[in-house]
């Protein structure tokens, strides 16, 4: 095999290693583990650069093996997959750093740390799945070790939100199975790949495959959060934020978006959807989703919960923008599951320094927050704006460009549904940055704790920063080559062009 | 070799967009304190010392950016470069310990935008500048604490949300109209779309609120006055003219004839200059009045800007003109603001002088000859004459004009009458009187020598106005007079039963 077989392979098993390496250290050596976490983390994101470069110019990297006649591993790193893996390995090295502040002195780091690198190795073999089987493996695999990260604390509470995840995303899982089994049965193994397999599809299955379409999107929308299947996302809150962080932003909901992503341009392709009149009522839904789950949010007096019932909504935007049958709506669509990832996992970040600095868990506590923790308050701000989609943020340019790709596509329904979302997100939003910075604090902190000169923790002060300023730049230079959006168009050129 | 003028925009912009970072050292507050006047003077050099017609192409920005100086956007610029200098001086002396790096923080942001978007053509900076503005500007109306700054935040907010989705809904459309992310693309793109009359109502209500349209203004004389004096200075002499920016750069004048849409905004117009004159002359608070005020000549520029809909022919002119208003409403405004917070120091003479101070650009807005108010003025009557005009309502605009002339004046001396039992006396801190000296001498005096002469198309300054044109200024100034004496007289009529 050569080179371009291998970089593929090496990238999943970095995470992999270093997750078998974690659980084999004793629980004191936390130097080892640390720079054992950070050195995969590091080594990974350069192997996803390489394939970032290699693909622009035209490389095709991928290997498969025959599991059993009929059924291959196929891992293959395309454009969307990048998109994917690059999002997991900038932000999983970020999550790392704060992981390790976020936990210090806490118990059973080990564990933590073990499960947490096999989570991320699962997003990535997500995202270089070369065809539906393979997704599959590590789509489930993902779900078993969340399930020890969700309930990492122990408690009552933590358990009774572990068991919903686990019924839930299993539930969704065989549902999934089925659906993979029946298409199989229809139409073979069938890889990923630009524009899909169904263009032409014999009218005899059509049924079939429209019945197919509708169980994988039942079984992806379970960890995608789409109505009605997003009730255990805002329960799953009790996980430290590291866990919130990565389940919101990067693993778990990108995972079930991604997932519909692959179906229904690698799949079945675009065309073939809309021809099946599959797209329309997967927007609506969408669109369903995400003022609904705004409406919700209206209503949390938990940081935490408000902000997963945001994640509900905002991971719709990625599934409303490839449903509307048309390239830049599609883009948009896609340019979000970066966007909202650098967004979202900036707002966990800092709900969990107000947690661990402050004791600030309840949104009626974070009065004049700003003047004690400004760095946090500053990212928490842009983050904050970027979900309305305020310009120049990341959060505008997938407005504007859905908006733009909706106009093209003749639906001007979408409009309304961008504009009342981004009313709803300033109705929860802004009242909390009024609260962090003009409000007069409380008497006293919930449960203050002091680090010297820095406001917090410099594991915890520099990430959420660092991805703040990531959601500034992905929206203030988005016509550089590599920008996401860049990534996006050209990711919809191939789709759309083949 | 490289010109001057990419340097300067880039700066102009960038100085205040990165001014707030010096919050991050408390041993900076003095020094930020001191800075804040120097913000705006990198736009101020733009403004004077180059010509119109550079661009400067940022292709990495957004969806592609491009900024640039015309003579209209030369203009705003100025005004808005002028109002921020002499309001940072001002505000040097003005503010108090309480939150300043707060304040300098949001003044700096609300500037930057301010700025920015005068000179942004690409539709991504402009409305990110336009909402930079918009959001710090929160910061500004809020800052002092009480509860009614914070209600008035509040409806602030709101409204100015509402504004930015209907904007941003519009330039949607507007910009799938055109194919285009260039604004200079839109207005010909808006008039021949199919979708015409609702990209104008969105455009005209999101910047409407900035402008304070009627209906929309709600927020205006809430916001305005709770804010600290050299902060409303500027939001009533700068920043509700971004609104109207947005208007001239977006509707599509001399594209298309639209009387509907004239007829809209000469009606909205003909409310907003006498409606809040009515409701103005019953505040209480000088800042109120002067709020009030704003909204009232804001109805006599939307009037303006309906009759440019209406009649494209003549936009061209007429927009030159509504342009030459803005300059001068924004600055005597702002001297007006800024002599609310001023004190009365000891002694007869000097008490006079600062009284004469205070008047003469109030006075300067109703159109004292002599003044950059008469030549406003006069220049409107003139391009408003019915027989230029091919439109139904046109023969309302000149009594529309006279009736808004006696609203201003009214409500200038409903202000004074207002501030002579509210102002203290004493000593005033140094930068504060220079902040309000320079206003003043700038509203009155440097407007004549300002390269405000749009196009050509306004005449030169007219130094010295003819008979029947002293005639037409002086009239509606002597009724509000004779008004105002009719109202002193009644009201101690009234007091004495």
């Amino acid at each position: 095999m050569t080179l371009t077989a291998w970089i593929p392979l090496f990238a999943l098993m970095t995470s992999m290693i270093a997750s078998v390496v974690i659980f084999a250290l004793p629980e004191k050596g936390y130097r080892l583990r640390t720079g054992v976490n950070l050195g995969a983390a590091l080594v990974k994101l350069a192997l996803v650069v390489v394939m970032v470069w290699g693909v622009f110019r035209g490389v095709d990297y991928g290997l498969s093996f025959t599991m059993v006649p009929g059924v291959t591993f196929v891992l293959r790193a395309d454009a969307f997959s990048l998109m994917f893996a690059g999002l997991s390995s900038v932000l999983w090295l970020l999550t790392t750093i704060y992981a390790v502040g976020y936990l210090e002195d806490s118990p059973n780091r080990s564990r933590f740390f073990g499960f947490f690198s096999l989570c991320v190795a699962s997003t990535m073999g997500i995202a270089l799945a070369g065809n539906l089987f393979t997704f599959f493996l590590f789509y489930e695999m993902l779900t078993l070790s969340t399930y020890p990260l969700v309930v990492h604390r122990g408690t009552e509470k933590a358990l009774k939100a572990g068991r919903t995840y686990v019924i839930y995303t299993l539930t969704g899982g065989a549902v999934l199975l089925l659906a993979i089994a029946w298409l199989h049965g229809v139409a073979g193994d069938l890889p990923f790949r630009e524009g899909g397999h169904f263009t032409d599809a014999d009218p005899d299955i059509q049924g079939s495959l429209i019945l197919i379409f509708i169980l994988l999107v039942a079984g992806l929308g379970v960890k995608a959060a789409i109505f009605p299947l997003h009730g255990w996302l805002p329960q799953a809150m009790v996980a430290p934020a590291p866990v919130s962080a990565l389940l919101h932003a990067v693993a778990v909901v990108k995972a079930g978006a991604f997932g519909i992503v692959r179906v229904v341009h690698d799949i079945y392709g675009v065309e073939a959807s809309a021809a099946l009149g599959l797209l329309a009522p997967l927007a609506w839904l969408a669109a369903f989703t995400i003022l609904y789950a705004s409406v919700r949010a209206l209503w949390q007096r938990d940081l935490k919960r408000r902000l997963a019932f945001s994640t509900v909504s905002q991971v719709s935007y990625i599934i409303l923008g490839i449903s509307l049958f048309g390239p830049v709506a599609a883009v948009g669509g896609l340019v979000h599951l970066l966007h909202q990832g650098i967004m979202k996992i900036t707002l966990f970040f800092c709900a969990g320094n107000y947690a661990e600095t402050l004791g600030i868990h309840r949104i009626d506590e974070m009065d004049g927050a700003g003047r004690r923790m400004p760095g946090t308050s500053l990212a928490f701000t842009i983050g904050a704006f970027g979900m309305i989609g305020a310009p120049p943020l990341a959060g505008f340019i997938t407005k504007w460009t859905m908006g733009s790709g909706a106009l093209a596509a003749n639906m001007d329904w979408v409009i309304a549904v961008l504009v009342a979302s981004s009313l709803l997100n300033a109705a929860y939003f802004l009242p909390v940055l009024h609260r962090l910075w003009f409000r007069e604090p409380a008497a006293g902190w919930p449960h203050e704790r002091r680090w010297g000169r820095l406001e917090t923790s410099a594991w915890l002060f520099w990430p959420p920063l660092l991805t703040a300023v990531m959601t500034v730049m992905v929206g203030v230079l988005a016509s550089l080559p590599f920008s996401p959006l860049s990534w996006a168009e050209l990711i919809v050129l191939r789709e759309y062009s083949s | 070799m490289m010109s001057a003028e990419p340097v300067l925009v880039l700066l102009a912009v960038g100085v205040p967009l990165l001014y707030p970072a010096m919050a991050l050292r408390s041993a900076w507050q003095r020094a930020m304190r001191f800075a804040l006047p120097l913000l705006p003077v990198p736009a101020l050099m733009l403004a004077v010392a180059t010509d119109p017609g550079w661009q400067l192409e940022l292709p990495w920005l957004l969806n592609g950016g491009l900024w640039a100086m015309d003579e209209l956007r030369r203009l705003f610029l100025l005004l808005t470069a002028l109002l921020w200098t002499v309001a940072g001086i001002y505000a040097v002396g003005y503010l108090a310990a309480h939150h300043l790096r707060r304040f300098c923080v949001f003044w700096g942001l609300t500037l930057a935008g301010n700025l920015g978007l005068t000179v942004a053509v690409d539709i991504g900076s402009f409305y990110s500048f336009f909402a930079l503005m918009t959001f710090a500007g929160y910061g500004l109306v809020v800052h002092e604490g009480t509860g009614e700054a914070s209600y008035a935040g509040r409806v602030y907010l709101v409204m100015a949300v509402l504004g930015e989705m209907a904007i941003l809904a519009g330039l949607l459309l507007a910009s799938a109209a055109a194919d285009s992310q260039l604004l200079t693309d839109l207005p010909q793109a808006i008039a021949g779309s199919s979708r015409r009359d609702l990209i104008i109502g969105l455009l005209i209500a999101g910047f409407g609120v900035k402008a304070g349209l009627p209906l929309l203004h709600f927020w205006l004389p809430l916001a305005h006055p709770v804010a600290p004096t050299p902060a409303s200075a500027v939001l009533s002499g700068a920043m509700i003219k971004a609104g109207l920016l947005g208007w001239l750069v977006t509707l599509p004048f001399g594209e298309t004839a639209l009387p509907g849409w004239g007829a809209v905004m000469i009606v909205a117009g003909a409310l907003g200059s006498i409606g809040a004159a009515v409701l103005g002359v019953c505040q209480r608070r000088p800042k109120a009045v002067l709020a009030y005020s704003s909204v009232s000549q804001m109805g006599l520029i939307v009037l303006m800007v309906g009759a440019a809909l209406a009649d494209h022919g003549r936009a061209p002119v007429l927009l030159s003109i509504i342009a030459l208003y803005a300059l001068h409403h924004g600055l005597a405004k702002g001297s007006l603001f800024l002599s609310a917070g001023v004190s009365l120091p000891a002694g007869a003479a000097r008490r006079a002088a600062v009284w004469l101070l205070i008047t003469v650009p109030g006075l300067s807005l109703a159109g004292l000859p002599f003044t950059s108010g008469a030549l406003a003025k006069l220049a409107m009557k003139e391009s408003l004459l019915e027989e230029q005009l091919e439109f139904a309502l046109a023969g309302y605009l000149s009594p529309l004009m006279t009736a808004g002339a006696v609203a201003t004046l009214l409500l200038v001396l409903r202000y004074l009458w207002t501030l002579t039992g509210n102002l203290e006396s004493g000593r005033n801190p140094p930068m504060l009187a220079a902040g309000w000296l320079a206003a003043v001498v700038v509203s009155l005096v440097a407007f004549w020598w300002m390269p405000w002469n749009v196009e050509g198309l306004v005449k030169p300054p007219v130094w010295l106005p003819a008979a029947y044109q002293v005639w037409a200024l002086a009239w509606p100034m002597l009724i509000a007079v004779a008004l105002a004496l009719l109202a002193l007289v009644a009201s101690r009529l009234v007091k004495q039963r």
